[in-house]
Formats: structure tokens, C-alpha cells, sequence
């Protein structure tokens, strides 16, 4: 298998540093690509298939072409649903980025016999049971939780203040439950810098600020992208949180495609709305990747 | 790195805490695979041991089930589902094999039409005797022919008599202004839609395209009053004070009035509507005889008290009220009186205006 | 003056220099933000362990110090298997995860493969893809289409598909960066490019693999709409047992079971770091 590999063409490698892959990394890579068109390929082409079709009253798909799905799904109330969902995802991207990075970094420079306990622990509160940590911040939020009971006791309000299902505790919640998506991979591109490296930008005279902005987050921007990456994608069609937190008085996308499968009955219009969501964030993250390439 | 690799060893050896002694379920796929081509040869094989029943997750006590399998001998195995349409997806999509659903009223009645249901032999379930009359012999299956009610209940008005002083009888008094932001209802759109419905005293089940529009003023005006959306756990915005009046499941009434003595239970004026849960046998059942006997055994009072102690609903099970406590029976949002339980009215299917009245709930709530 | 100092103080200088010149504040800053943020994080924890203590059934206000919970968990055998189901589930997530997700990155990375590109956005479907249609199409896909019955393979696929996009994710954010002769180096060496893979290339990822476990790991343990529809009736994981107990209240059992798992877990790994800098020293 190694000679295989070996025997890839040499004359690619004075080229630069990626190679044409030969019959060995073709079966290295096999499964991966095997996993890739079972199980996200072919869903998705079931998916595409299904938004175009109707349904009958049981809510079981009947395969009778239809474009009424996309011709629905063009309305403002999806679109304003769509809109708040990324400006939420937004918010938390940015938020865990500011939260996060100092810990990350802290982490990373931290002496390595505590890097990986420190990890473990940022991990460790998410091995518990989403509804029942999503519970317990009900319990400090709510009108007569933690919270607001150590406010009024203090004497700094008189009244309690309302803190559970407002937008500020959808962005608490999803920031809390995303954080660790952004710590981590920031965590991996800290651990890997040169620590001689950040000594001389400091010695150089460089102010601590303009050091750290200059050298140490440019060093560290594959990690924050891939933290961005981790903590965006997945957190626009986070529902649960939004709705336990917030209310549910602003569905998302997520659970409005979920109800679909619900309460609406209509799966051939959820997956259409799966598919937009889809080909936006192929189209959106085509057009970031190929801009990065090119640079 | 050397930390990297104890941390490893770490979790590796956490794994094996948790993974070496597999649930006995592991090898379970097994027998699963075997029962299909089996099932082909000799359909409802005499003499099985096995029952699948796939309910309602938290509505039968793991005591009732242990009771069963001692009593019979029969090993059940039970999945959950949280929603009527999960259970018909995976029912549709044939991914287990089902002896026992529990599906909603309008759900029987779709099934029912579909042809999808076994029909019951009602000597095999002679305690049927033991239920209400009022709950049997209903429009979404004549005769009981294809299904047994295990629980009913209702949707209604819990207040908190604390923060709220006015006399609150129905839906109209539930959405003032002066309740803004202080009522948490279902997040459910054909509830929401059908409250509209009761109070422009509209039939809740011709859910047409017109009557949609003739009730969307009103829920529109609804709709921006409401502070929090929960149908899996209503009680929890009351309980905490974040909210003075709800409209909530008859169950999660209960839970609160035995919880306080401050909370009201009322049924709104403008009407309300019955939901019952009922057992039924999946036409693609091979246990039928172990169903029925399930059934049968669901519906004997000793075991119909069991599940009323664990979860409050309306028992329609009169033999197994007789079982209950005084203050059980005196809970006013698990049994309402029977003269208000004949006015109420029941969910048919509306297959695909659900969606319809999706979008409307959805948008009401964006705009 | 310098000379005569650092003969004196032959290592202060330079950390009094340090010390001055202000990396020692922003790290002192940064260890306190950091504790900030691991008390914002255990705030909910810390609160869910002192619950499961409470009297009260409902679990929203302090009625007393009680151990019920405790002793009738272990008594509980839907919620102790299934949190053992999840275990199973997770476990073997994370390990299929962690290798699909590390090889894919480095064979991405290493070669040029044909649709390289289509590739790469490919891995992004399972994250932008909402749970339920996720779910939905797996079902039909196992039951239908490969008659594969329900049970722990099904949902070991479906979590091991959502998971390893994290994984290489995170590793192609480590790879980038890498110096390209490093493999050379070590196949200049004599290594094989397996070799130069595991004893060189894999070294150099682990704190991303390991982050990607542990992502793996907490993403399967915690999910539920994909697990809904993939389960069967034998391998009901916690998070479908937890969302039914929503209903009635959610049981403080869980409290405790939670509660066990984290003190476990955290003894554990301080344990195994016991251990090794014993070794070490």
C-alpha cells in the first residue's frame, strides 16, 4: 500500500506540496467519499426529490411533480423567519468569538500538563442533558429565580426584572451552548503557536494590544474560522433553545421546517425550505472559499 | 502530546465504564431482522412472546408494563414518540414492527379510513365494559371496531389567582390587553386556530379557507398578547411567576393545582375541545393476540389507577375513577363535570388545511 | 549597569521586563476572563447538582435535603439504560467520527483530488441540514432503500454523520499552516507515508483530534430529532426519554444521574492526570 503511494507521481511534488493522489489514497479516502454519498448524497437527492413532490392527508408523500412548495416558500413570513434566525446565529457567532477567544488562548498557553483537564472542562458541563441544563437557566432567569431574587434582596431593584423570553435570553442560550464549538478549534491553532514567536513580537516593543492584534490573531485565524464555521452553520436551525428560552413568539427556520413534519403535515414543504436553506449555504460558502483560494 | 494521549486513555477508560456492561438491548437488531422473513412464512404466530408497543412517551409507568410481562410472561418492548406525526412517519415508513400505536382521536379516524388499523375482536377485550359510555361508540370509530380509549382530556384556563383578580370565564377574558405579555398558551396552531373558532362561534372542524380568514382578525389580535409558546411544559412559565394565566392541557392544569392552591382551573365559556388517546393495532402486527391482551389488561382498573396516579389526565375509565382519592376525583382539570364534557367537541383530521393553518399561526406570530 | 544586574539577577531582568511589558497582564487578564467564563459555565451545572438534593418533585423551588433521587435512579431501569444506550452510541460515534473526520482532512489536504471542491462543501451539508429532514431521509433511506432494521446501527451512522464534519473542521483549521516538509522529513527518514502519518502527521493534530472528539462525543450524547426517528424500540437513548419527561416534570433522577456523570467524569480525568505526571516526575 505504501509503495502505491510512493509511486504517485513524483514530478507533482516539486510542483508544491499537494500530489495527485494514486490507487492507495484513492482507498484512503474511500470510505470517506463512500459516507459521503450514502448518507448525505443520497438523503440529499431524496430531499430534492421530495420538494417537488405533494402530499396526501396523512402527510405521506405522493411523487406528483409540483413547484407550489418553491412558489410558497417565497413568502415574506419564511424570509423574516429566515433573517431572524441568521441575525440570531450572527449575534452568537460574535459574541462566543469574544468570549471565547481569551479562554482559548489562556488554554493554549496554559502549561501543557493543564491543557487537556482545561479542555475536558469546557466540554464537561454538555454531558449533561440539553433540557436540563436549558431548565436550570429557566430557573435562574425567571421571574422568581436566582437571579432576581439576589437582586431584590440586595435592594438594587424592587420590582423583579424580566429576564426569561426575551431576545437577550435567546442569545444567552445559544451563546452558552455554542461556546465550546468556539473555544476548541481557537484552542487548537493557539496550542500550535511558536511560543518564541510571541515572546519577539512582544520584545520587539510592540505594545501588548498591537502584538496581539498584529501577530497573535492572524496566526490564530484558521482556528477562529473554523470556530465561526462550527458555531454559525449549526446554530441557525438551533430551535430548541430559541423556543425554551425565548418563548417561541419568533419562530426560526429550523422550527418552522421542524413543524412541517409536525403539526403541519406537509413534508414536501419543509424539505423545500431545506433546500433553499441548503443551496444558499453552498452558494454563500462556495463564494467564501473560492475568495480565500484566490487570495 | 504525553498529556494528550493520558487524556485519551481517560475517556477511553470512561467509555469502557459506560460501555462495558451493554444494556441488555444490544442485541436486539437481532431477533428484529429474524421476525420479518419469519412473519412472511406465518403471519401471527401463535404462542409469541413479544410485544412492541410504541406510545406516547411519559403516558404508560414502567410499573404497568413490568406488571404486564410479570402477569403474561410477554417481553415488551416500548418506544417512545412525542408527536402523532412521528409515529405516523415511522409507522408509514415501516421501521419497526408495531403491535400497540396510541394515536389521537382524528389520528384513529385517518387511519381508520386509510385502512391501516386491525380490527378488534371484542371478546378478546372484555374490559371495555369498564369505560364511560360517553367515550365509546365516537364518530372517528363507529363502534369501537379499531380502537380502545386509554386517556382523554381537555384544553382550558389556568389562572393564577395571586396576580390575577378579575373573574376570568373564557378565551375573550384570557386575551386582554391588560394581560400583555403576561399568558403563555399551546404551541399548537390548531388549538391556537380553533380557540378563534369557539369564540366566532365558528364548527372548530370546517376549517376552511373562509372561516380561516373570518377568525385571523381576531387571532392576530391574540397573538402579540402572548408572552411564552409551550406545549410540552406550559406549567413551567406559571409555575415560575413569568406568567398569570395560561391555556393549557387539562394534565398540565392538574399538575398545577395540586402544585398551589393558587391556581384556578376554568373551561373557557366559548367552548372547548375533548382529545382522547386511544390504543390500537397496527394492520402489520404480528402479536395481535399479545395486543389485545395488552389492551385488555390497559383497561382493567387496577391498572387504569396506576397510570391516573402517574399522570393526571381524564380517565375515561369509570371503574378505575372509583379506585381514585376524593381528592384525585375532586381535580377539576383532570375530570371536569360530565354536563361539560358532553358540550365539548372533538378534532377531526383536516389533512391538509393543517398546513394552512400553520402558515396563518406562523405569520401571526412574525408580523 | 545591564551586565552588572543580570550577573546578579542572572534570569529576573527578563521577567521583570516581562512582567512590565505587559504579557504578563493580558495573561493575567486572560486567567481571569477565563475563570469568569468556567463559572458562567458551571453556574447551571452547580445549580442542577444542588437539585438534585431538592425535596420537591417539580424541581423550580428548595423543599428540603433528600437522597431519593439518588436511590431511586439506580432503581430506574428505563433512564440507566438508556443513558447506557447513549454511551454506546456516543462512544462509537466519536470513534468513527474522529477517524472519518482526521483522514478526510489530511487526504484532502495532502492530495488533489478530482471535485475537490464539491467535496469540501459536501462535508458542510450534514452541518447546514436541519435535524429533522436529516432524520426523516435517513429513515427512508435505511427502512426503504438498504433494509437496515432500526436499532444502534442506524443511529451510529446518522450521529456519525452529523459529527465528523466537526472533526474535520477542526483539523483542516490545524492543517493549515503545517510545515509541508514535515512528512518529507520524515519519509526522507525511511518512514513509510503511513508511518510518516502516524508517527508524525497524527502527533501534530492530536489537540485537534481531541477537540473533535470531544465534540463528537457531546453532539451525540445530547442529540435528540435525528435520534427520534432512527431509535428503535430497544435503544431508546436519554435525550428521548428526557423530552417525554418534560411533560410531567422533568424528574430530578436526572439531576442526580447528571450529576454522577460529571463528578465521575471530572474524577476520572484529574485521576488519569494524577497518574501520569506521577510517571513523569
Amino acid at each position: 500500500m505504501a509503495g502505491l503511494a510512493a509511486a504517485a507521481p513524483v514530478a507533482a511534488d516539486s510542483r508544491g506540496f499537494r500530489r495527485k493522489p494514486g490507487l492507495a489514497a484513492w482507498l484512503v479516502l474511500a470510505p470517506l467519499l463512500a459516507w459521503l454519498v450514502l448518507f448525505i448524497v443520497v438523503p440529499t437527492i431524496m430531499l430534492v426529490v421530495v420538494s417537488f413532490a405533494e402530499r396526501d392527508a396523512l402527510g405521506r408523500v405522493v411523487y406528483q411533480f409540483s413547484f407550489d412548495n418553491y412558489v410558497r416558500a417565497f413568502n415574506w413570513v419564511w424570509l423574516k423567519v429566515l433573517w431572524d434566525s441568521i441575525w440570531y446565529a450572527f449575534l452568537t457567532t460574535v459574541i462566543c468569538m469574544l468570549v471565547g477567544y481569551p479562554v482559548a488562548f489562556f488554554i493554549g498557553r496554559a502549561p501543557e500538563r493543564w491543557r487537556g483537564i482545561l479542555l475536558m472542562l469546557v466540554m464537561v458541563p454538555f454531558w449533561t442533558s440539553f433540557l436540563i441544563r436549558t431548565y436550570a437557566w429557566i430557573t435562574i432567569l425567571s421571574k422568581e429565580g436566582l437571579v432576581n431574587s439576589l437582586l431584590m434582596s440586595s435592594g438594587l431593584i424592587s420590582a423583579p426584572i424580566t429576564l426569561l423570553y426575551t431576545p437577550f435570553a435567546i442569545v444567552l442560550g445559544l451563546v452558552y451552548n455554542f461556546l465550546p464549538f468556539m473555544i476548541l478549534p481557537i484552542y487548537t491553532s493557539v496550542e500550535k503557536l511558536d511560543g518564541a514567536m510571541i515572546e519577539a513580537a512582544y520584545d520587539l516593543g510592540a505594545r501588548p494590544m498591537r502584538a496581539f492584534a498584529q501577530v497573535i490573531i492572524p496566526l490564530t485565524s484558521p482556528g477562529i474560522t473554523a470556530g465561526a464555521l462550527l458555531v454559525f452553520i449549526p446554530s441557525i436551525c438551533m430551535f430548541a433553545i430559541t423556543t425554551l428560552m425565548g418563548g417561541g413568539a419568533n419562530p426560526t427556520i429550523g422550527e418552522v421546517i421542524f413543524k412541517q413534519f409536525t403539526s403541519g403535515r406537509n413534508q414536501p414543504f419543509g424539505a423545500a425550505l431545506g433546500t433553499l436553506l441548503l443551496v444558499l449555504f453552498v452558494v454563500a460558502l462556495w463564494f467564501t472559499r473560492n475568495s480565500r483560494e484566490e487570495e | 502530546m504525553k498529556n494528550h494521549i493520558t487524556l485519551m486513555a481517560a475517556l477511553a477508560a470512561l467509555a469502557l465504564a459506560g460501555c462495558g456492561k451493554p444494556p441488555a438491548a444490544t442485541s436486539s437488531s437481532g431477533p428484529k431482522v429474524e421476525s420479518k422473513p419469519a412473519a412472511a412464512a406465518e403471519p401471527k404466530a401463535p404462542g409469541s412472546d413479544k410485544l412492541n408497543v410504541f406510545c406516547w412517551s411519559e403516558y404508560i409507568p414502567q410499573s404497568v408494563i413490568d406488571q404486564f410481562t410479570k402477569e403474561t410472561g410477554i417481553k415488551v418492548s416500548v418506544e417512545n414518540y412525542a408527536s402523532n406525526e412521528e409515529m405516523l412517519a415511522k409507522l408509514m415508513a415501516g421501521g419497526g414492527s408495531y403491535d400497540i400505536i396510541q394515536p389521537s382521536e382524528y389520528v384513529v379516524g385517518a387511519l381508520v379510513k386509510e385502512g391501516l388499523l386491525h380490527p378488534l375482536d371484542p371478546a378478546k377485550v372484555p374490559n371495555l365494559k369498564n369505560i364511560a359510555p360517553q367515550f365509546l361508540n365516537l364518530p372517528f370509530d363507529p363502534g369501537n371496531k379499531f380502537s380502545v380509549p386509554f386517556m382523554a382530556g381537555t384544553v382550558g384556563i389556568v389562572v393564577n389567582t395571586d396576580l390575577v383578580k378579575d373573574d376570568i370565564k373564557g378565551f375573550t377574558d384570557v386575551f386582554q390587553d391588560k394581560y400583555k405579555q403576561n399568558i403563555v398558551v399551546l404551541d399548537d396552531a390548531r388549538e391556537i386556530v380553533t380557540w378563534g373558532f369557539f369564540t366566532e362561534g365558528v364548527p372548530i372542524n370546517q376549517v376552511t379557507d373562509e372561516n380561516l380568514a373570518k377568525v385571523k382578525p381576531l387571532v392576530s389580535k391574540w397573538l402579540p398578547l402572548v408572552k411564552v409558546y409551550d406545549s410540552d411544559s406550559p406549567k413551567t412559565a406559571l409555575l415560575n411567576g413569568d406568567v398569570a394565566i395560561g391555556v393549557v392541557w387539562g394534565g398540565e392544569g392538574a399538575i398545577l393545582l395540586n402544585e398551589d392552591k393558587k391556581f384556578k382551573w376554568v373551561l373557557p365559556s366559548e367552548g372547548t375541545h375533548l382529545f382522547i388517546d386511544s390504543l390500537a393495532i397496527p394492520k402489520a402486527s404480528q402479536n395481535v393476540a399479545n395486543a389485545e391482551a395488552f389492551m385488555n389488561f390497559i383497561l382493567r382498573p387496577d391498572v387504569s389507577k396506576q397510570i391516573s396516579d402517574a399522570f393526571p389526565y381524564l380517565n375515561p375509565n369509570l371503574a378505575a375513577r372509583e379506585l381514585l382519592t376524593a381528592e384525585q376525583r375532586a381535580n377539576k382539570a383532570s375530570f371536569p363535570p360530565d354536563e361539560d364534557i358532553k358540550k365539548m367537541q372533538m378534532f377531526e383530521d383536516i389533512g391538509q388545511q393543517a398546513s394552512k393553518i400553520d402558515e396563518m399561526v406562523t405569520s401571526l406570530k412574525v408580523q | 549597569m545591564s551586565a552588572f544586574a543580570s550577573s546578579f539577577f542572572p534570569f529576573k531582568l527578563r521577567e521583570v521586563r516581562r512582567l512590565l511589558s505587559g504579557t504578563r497582564i493580558q495573561s493575567g487578564f486572560f486567567g481571569l476572563w477565563t475563570a469568569v467564563v468556567f463559572a458562567f459555565l458551571y453556574i447551571p451545572i452547580l445549580l442542577l447538582v444542588i437539585f438534585s438534593f431538592n425535596a420537591s418533585k417539580l424541581n423550580i423551588r428548595w423543599e428540603g435535603f433528600t437522597m431519593q433521587w439518588y436511590s431511586a435512579l439506580l432503581s430506574n431501569k428505563p433512564i440507566v439504560a438508556a443513558f447506557q444506550n447513549s454511551l454506546v452510541v456516543a462512544c462509537v460515534t466519536t470513534v468513527l467520527a474522529t477517524a472519518l473526520g482526521t483522514i478526510g482532512a489530511w487526504m484532502l489536504y495532502r492530495y488533489r483530488f478530482p471535485f475537490q471542491r464539491a467535496i469540501g462543501l459536501l462535508i458542510f451539508v450534514p452541518m447546514v441540514m436541519p435535524e429533522v429532514l436529516m432524520g426523516v431521509s435517513l429513515l427512508v433511506l435505511f427502512v426503504q432503500l438498504l433494509n437496515i432494521p432500526l436499532g444502534f446501527t442506524t443511529l451510529i451512522i446518522s450521529h456519525t454523520t452529523f459529527c465528523f464534519p466537526f472533526v474535520l473542521v477542526g483539523v483542516q483549521a490545524r492543517l493549515q499552516g503545517i510545515d509541508p516538509f514535515l512528512e518529507e522529513a520524515a519519509m526522507d527518514l525511511g518512514a513509510t507515508p503511513v508511518q510518516a502519518f502516524w508517527k508524525v502527521i497524527v502527533p501534530y493534530l492530536m489537540p485537534a483530534i481531541i477537540s473533535g472528539a470531544l465534540m463528537s462525543f457531546t453532539l451525540s450524547l445530547d442529540e435528540y430529532i435525528v435520534s427520534a426517528f432512527l431509535t428503535g424500540a430497544q435503544t431508546q437513548t436519554l435525550p428521548l426519554k428526557v423530552f417525554g419527561m418534560a411533560k410531567v416534570g422533568l424528574n430530578p433522577q436526572l439531576n442526580a444521574l447528571s450529576a454522577l456523570f460529571i463528578l465521575g467524569t471530572i474524577v476520572i480525568v484529574l485521576l488519569s492526570q494524577l497518574i501520569s505526571s506521577k510517571k513523569t516526575t
